[in-house]
């Protein structure tokens, strides 16, 4: 075992990824998957896919977005063009979740004494009731 | 103390490979537990939701029937089950001939839809009902569809975050196995077996729908559309000084039996490849990708085959990994990889008042070796192993343990097979089998065993 530590005396017991060779400031890679991901050309036409689908009240697919790009959205300065995208979907995700959270939590917490009996008929297991919706035959 | 200079070993790499697929499936069959456990409490089992499906079309299970009763009755579901697989797995052979691979795909999306959408829906649902989380109809509409449809993008596309993917098929294979719990006792133990004989029947025999899929898609060079579990690829070169990579990759090479099949990467995996893609539209695109970035590596490996010669001190066993890397490198320059895979369909039919489609989606069964290095393992496997695992929830967690172990060294003994035979290989049938015996084993004797030991205090 010590052997092992004095036959390569150069060996770097923490080789660094390659893409990071140069600078820890701009990665090689614009996804999260790295080499197994997309190029960057590739990248660019995903990016804005994503955050164009995600205005169809698709909040996951900007989280999704900002998760598959977070290298681009990590490191300030890389990837100028990708960036635009994944930043603009961040801010979109952070917004819808912000609003649709409060919403939940307005509605969970208020419940009837906010609603009044409109509560009853938004709550979802009445409704799964009324419409017999977890009926499986 | 710590060593963090240890020199990798072979070990590891096929230790990351076989922990690649053991994880992903043991968190399918824990969630299954867990669904099972939660919601199977509250509500009596034998009178619970029973779901109408082909699996009871023959008969229905009550339970004041007798032995022979039920044992012939849940023989005659299984079998018109495995009729309607076979059949279907007929027709999508013929689609896959006939190159319908459009319909193929669409059909899988939509597939994943109803299954993500309807059957997650209800699911939550029961959750909903069951804890009385009060969530309104809004809300939960709105997160029902971005699951689905980010589902169906993760599945459909060849290029989403491979997390985000395997997340996703997780997902899916959990959903349709608890729709499969709800079977009834008898029926779903007969319909395992048979699963587990068809599954064999299917990918062994010349004449079994699978493997006549498998033998297009090779000859074709083409993919199968299916929903299959890929993992990840395990990375050798980044780990070690190229010398000890390409030593380590030479005799693993000359381990393998030489006439491999060529169309077969070795399951210790070769050159960096892209991820997953059941995407046969984008295959032209990843096969350019594809000849860039690994013909760089498949370069890499031969040429330092060409420069250190001395290392292997026969010369003809030299030649013959030359040859093979000859080999890959053809294989992989002219196309996407074909992994010997297996497709077979399952019939998930979900019934609601408002709507009678029957949702089939493709899952195949059977291990195959990616074309990536990575091993693929279909769908269904995580299905119906989990489908077991869930049955033996039922009974109790004695029943669940022997069986995880029982089906967890089933596909460990599947995983040895492959690396062996380095062909196409049905996953189901040695884990069923065990996880079956196991189960009537623990179900008969070893728990009277244990509960007389504890009762008088003589072990455990």
């Amino acid at each position: 075992m010590e052997a092992s530590q004095s036959d390569n005396p150069n060996f770097n017991p923490n080789p660094t990824p390659i893409g990071n060779s140069l600078s820890s400031s701009v990665p090689l890679w614009p996804t999260i998957d790295g080499p197994l991901g997309l190029s960057e050309e590739d990248a660019l036409s995903y990016a804005r896919k994503f955050y164009k689908f995600g205005f169809a009240l698709l909040p996951l697919l900007w989280a999704v977005n900002c998760f598959y790009f977070w290298p681009v959205l990590r490191h300030a300065h890389s990837f100028p063009r990708i960036r635009r995208y994944v930043v603009a979907s961040a801010v979109g995700f952070s917004v819808f979740a912000a609003l649709l959270c409060s919403w939940a939590l307005t509605f969970a917490i208020g419940g009837e004494r906010l609603f009044g009996p409109v509560w009853n008929e938004l709550v979802m297991y009445n409704l799964a009731d009324r419409l017999g919706l977890t009926g499986w035959s | 103390m710590a060593q963090n200079q240890r020199r990798t070993t072979v070990i590891d790499f096929v230790g990351e490979e076989i922990v690649r697929i053991i994880a992903p499936v043991s968190i399918c069959m824990v969630l299954v537990v867990f669904l099972v456990s939660i919601l199977n409490t509250s509500t009596n089992s034998s009178s619970s939701a029973s779901i109408s499906s082909v699996a009871t079309t023959a008969y229905s299970e009550t339970s004041s029937d007798s032995f022979w009763d039920k044992f012939v009755g849940a023989l005659l579901n299984s079998l018109a089950f495995v009729a309607l697989v076979t059949v279907a797995t007929f027709v999508l052979v013929l689609l896959f001939y006939l190159r319908c691979t459009r319909f193929l795909k669409l059909y899988m999306g939509f597939s994943s839809f109803v299954v993500l959408g309807f059957l997650g829906g209800e699911i939550s649902l029961l959750f909903i009902e069951d804890f009385s989380i009060p969530i309104d109809c809004i809300t939960f509409f709105l997160a029902l569809f971005n699951f689905a449809v980010v589902g169906v993008l993760a599945v459909f596309m060849s290029k989403m975050a491979i997390a985000v993917t395997q997340g996703y098929l997780i997902l899916i294979g959990m959903l349709v196995a608890y729709w499969f719990t709800m079977l009834p006792e008898w029926t779903t133990w007969v319909l395992l077996v048979a699963m587990a004989l068809y599954d064999l029947a299917a990918v062994l025999l010349p004449v079994g729908p699978l493997r006549l899929l498998v033998e297009l898609a090779i000859s074709r060079d083409e993919e199968i559309p299916a929903l299959v579990y890929e993992a990840r690829p395990v990375n050798h070169d980044q780990v070690d000084p190229r010398g000890d990579v390409t030593q380590r990759r030479r005799v693993e090479n000359s381990i393998l039996p030489s006439d491999s099949n060529p169309s077969v990467n070795s399951v210790l995996g070769e050159t960096q490849n892209s991820g997953s893609s059941s995407n046969l539209d984008t295959m032209n695109a990843i096969n350019r990708d594809l000849v860039s970035n690994t013909s760089d590596g498949i370069h890499e490996v031969s040429n330092l085959d060409r420069e250190n010669p001395d290392l292997n001190s026969d010369p003809s066993t030299s030649d013959r990994n030359l040859v093979r890397a000859e080999e890959g490198r053809v294989l992989e320059t002219d196309s996407e990889l074909s992994e010997p895979l297996i497709g077979h369909e399952l019939n998930v039919q979900v019934h609601r008042e408002e709507d009678a489609v029957a949702g089939q989606s493709l899952t195949p069964e059977g291990i195959g070796l990616g074309s990536s290095g990575g091993i693929k393992l279909g769908l269904g496997d995580f299905i119906f192993y989990s489908v077991l695992v869930g049955r033996a929830v039922m009974y109790d967690y004695m029943a669940v343990y022997a069986c995880y172990l029982a089906t967890i060294g089933g596909l460990g003994i599947t995983l040895m097979l492959l690396a062996l035979y380095q062909r196409a290989l049905p996953a189901l049938p040695v884990s069923i089998m065990l996880g079956v015996s196991f189960y009537f084993l623990t179900r008969f004797l070893l728990e009277s065993f244990v509960l007389q030991c504890s009762l008088n205090l003589l072990m455990f």
